[in-house]
């Protein structure tokens, strides 16, 4: 304790010892809660200390614009390619499902084919046993007809291992969903946040800087708004083509 | 087991539905129906005169284990074999999907070979 202070405290001390022998019950309180208050006022002061940092720190935060850029476009826009690449998995797998669903009547026709067949050239060679030319061609070709029915088997397993390998796209479907809605919430908390503190939105840049670009936007999502301002938005090749034409390529 | 028994095959995902419909056909059953969620599949096992049910667990609108309790609650339907095929695996869920009164359950990621054992199973003791 410094000696001004001392001193101070020592008076205060005196001056409540003084009321009380008087008998001077205000005088005695008035001391006391001048004592108290000497305690409580630094406390008091580091709570609005605190107070106008975490202010000042809420401030920056609804003044940063990378946040409000983030909760506002970036937030969404990752939702939407995440959706995309749900339709883009989907779209393979239904693809596969469709070859395979073409290529497994294929292999029973040629199973089938092949027993029926075998049957048949067995009761030409019995027909003909001591035709040794002729059963000689038929055992061939018998050979020949047992292997396309194994390897039929061997496609048929093949093309269901290829049906089943797509169930990846409702477990990463799954998983990709639930980002998104993890994505919705924290979207919508930071919205709330940016609101209360600081109501007006910070102005959005209209286009993806040139750094953004040469970093890469990633593969174009149908739909998608942040970036469909930069210039025209090229749909497909074709428009990759007229605009290389159109710059002399 | 009859092979042409009416089979409901319920699932948000269109590539599941294609994949259980497809084994489904490899095991010999050609009258299956597809709905992609409870909400859509209840109506329809109301109406259609349904003797299999294969659902998947998480859906949006209604889950398959709201569907599950909903048709064990029906009297017309309360005896409807229900097979679960779903990437939900907690001991809780699976014990819960019991509880409901499911008839089996297959963990997605499964195989062909799983799927028809299950479906052996369920029938045999339906039957038995």
């Amino acid at each position: 304790m410094e000696e001004s202070e001392k001193l101070t405290r020592l008076t205060q001390a005196r001056g409540l010892v003084a009321a009380l022998e008087a008998n001077d019950e205000a005088e005695y309180l008035a001391g006391l809660n001048a004592l108290a208050a000497s305690q409580t006022q630094p406390m008091f002061e580091e709570v609005g200390r605190m107070t106008r940092e975490v202010h000042e720190a809420l401030m920056t935060f609804a003044t940063d614009d990378r946040l409000n850029l983030l909760a506002e476009d970036e937030m969404p826009d990752a939702r939407d390619r995440l959706r995309y690449v749900i339709t883009l998995t989907e779209q393979a797998a239904n693809r596969t499902l469709a070859l395979v669903e073409e290529a497994f009547p294929v292999a029973d026709r040629l199973m089938d084919r092949a027993e029926r067949l075998q049957i048949e050239l067995a009761q030409i060679q019995q027909r003909h046993a001591d035709n040794t030319p002729l059963v000689d061609v038929i055992t061939g070709l018998t050979e020949y007809l047992e292997s396309v029915q194994q390897n039929g088997g061997v496609l048929k397993t093949g093309l269901t291992d290829i049906m089943m390998a797509q169930e990846f796209q409702d477990l990463s479907g799954q998983l990709l969903l639930r980002v998104i809605a993890l994505l919705e919430t924290l979207e919508g908390k930071m919205l709330g946040l940016l609101q209360k503190i600081h109501p007006v939105s910070a102005e959005k840049p209209a286009a993806p800087t040139v750094a953004a670009l040469s970093q890469g936007l990633g593969p174009m999502v149908p739909g998608a708004k942040p970036h469909a301002s930069a210039a025209e938005p090229i749909k497909n090749q074709d428009d990759v083509d007229d605009l290389l034409a159109s710059l002399g390529f | 087991m009859d092979r042409n028994m009416k089979i409901l095959v319920v699932d948000d995902f269109s590539t599941m539905r294609r994949i259980i419909k497809n084994l489904l056909k490899e095991l010999g059953f050609t009258n299956i129906e597809e709905a992609d969620d409870g909400a859509t599949a209840l109506p329809m096992l109301k109406q259609g005169h349904f003797e299999f049910l294969v659902t998947d667990w998480n859906m949006p609108g209604m889950t398959g284990i709201d569907l599950l309790k909903a048709v064990r609650a029906d009297p017309a339907l309360a005896h409807l074999p229900v097979l679960m095929v779903t990437a939900e695996a907690k001991r809780e869920q699976i014990i819960m999907a019991a509880q409901a009164g499911v008839n089996g359950y297959v963990v997605k990621p499964f195989n062909g070979p799983t799927l028809k054992e299950k479906i052996d199973k369920i029938f045999e003791r339906v039957q038995g």
